[in-house]
């Protein structure tokens, strides 16, 4: 049933888990939020500039609704059957990510380059 | 499954009605988790794999292409239910594991007990899926990397231990 290679098989694996997670966990608090759809950009929010609660509808077949607010982003909407995108919940840190796959779009946050005039975007 | 049978059915006929059962098994136990509520603090759309179970044991017991089928008419019946992308996501997860369940289990010396395999087969099946999800939308999803491969050893382990209670029971079990 359990073998001891198993055993050094499973403890590999959580070691890199453990790693990896390490080296996603940004130290910035907050960000930038790029929402795409089919692959391509088509919203750039600066998190730390938000002052507002405000809801981003994108429409399409499954009529997304993002619930934009000061320093975090989440899925407040989507007709999809599996509702994963929605369950993600709130987005705050750089790396962090949330999709929806039946609509193909993704809301991640990275992290602020400062390269960009904030504002002429 | 090699004992003379009552009802003279063929090896062939036998084996037919056996690969039925085992999709139907795979079918419904896909059907049950899809019932269940929600996993609370787990990474979200992580489940628990549970018709794994089935092609892990058809990957060992019958053999690769009936277990292949079954992933297959798995991903048929995901597509149904629940749109094409899911489709694509349970084709991806279900023939990968299978496969290196099937190659892992090829392995003259077993180098994997039932546990060890059931985690090799759920974080195949995550990974497929993951380069899936990051092909059909961004790359930033590799962010559920870590994740993804804590929720596969703990349901690879849940596999493997059922597996191992159910191996007996199965093996007991005959069409004559």
């Amino acid at each position: 049933m359990i073998k001891k290679q198993d055993v050094f098989f499973i403890l590999f694996f959580l070691l890199l888990a453990v790693v990896l997670l390490f080296c996603f966990n940004s130290t910035k608090s907050t960000g930038v939020a790029v929402v795409e759809r089919n692959g391509t950009e088509c919203y750039r929010f600066d998190l730390g500039k938000q002052k507002t609660t405000q809801i981003i509808d994108l429409g399409g077949e499954y009529h997304v609704k993002l619930l934009l607010e000061p320093g975090a982003i989440s899925f407040r909407h989507s007709d999809c059957r599996d509702q994963i995108c929605v369950r993600t919940g709130k987005l705050t840190k750089p790396g962090q990510v949330a999709v929806c796959l039946p609509a193909k779009i993704s809301v991640r946050i990275i992290e602020d380059k400062k390269t960009f005039d904030g504002f002429t975007g | 499954m090699n004992q003379p049978s009552k009802l003279n059915l063929s090896p062939r006929t036998r084996s037919v009605a056996f690969n039925g059962l085992l999709t139907a098994l795979a079918l419904v136990l896909s059907a049950i988790e899809l019932a269940l509520p929600p996993l609370p603090l787990l990474p979200p759309g992580a489940k628990l794999g549970l018709s794994n179970l089935v092609t892990m044991y058809a990957a060992g017991a019958v053999g690769l292409a009936p277990a292949l089928c079954i992933a297959v008419i798995k991903g048929l019946f995901a597509g149904i239910t629940r749109g094409f992308t899911a489709m694509l996501m349970s084709l991806s997860g279900g023939l990968l594991s299978t496969l290196v369940m099937w190659l892992l289990l090829r392995i003259k010396s077993r180098p994997f007990g039932l546990v060890g395999l059931g985690v090799a087969g759920a974080l195949s099946h995550n990974a497929a899926q993951l380069l899936v999800a990051s092909l059909l939308t961004t790359p930033a999803v590799l962010y559920y990397l870590p994740w993804l491969i804590l929720f596969g050893i703990l349901s690879g382990i849940v596999t493997g231990l059922v597996l191992s209670v159910m191996m007996p029971l199965l093996d007991k079990f005959t069409i004559d």
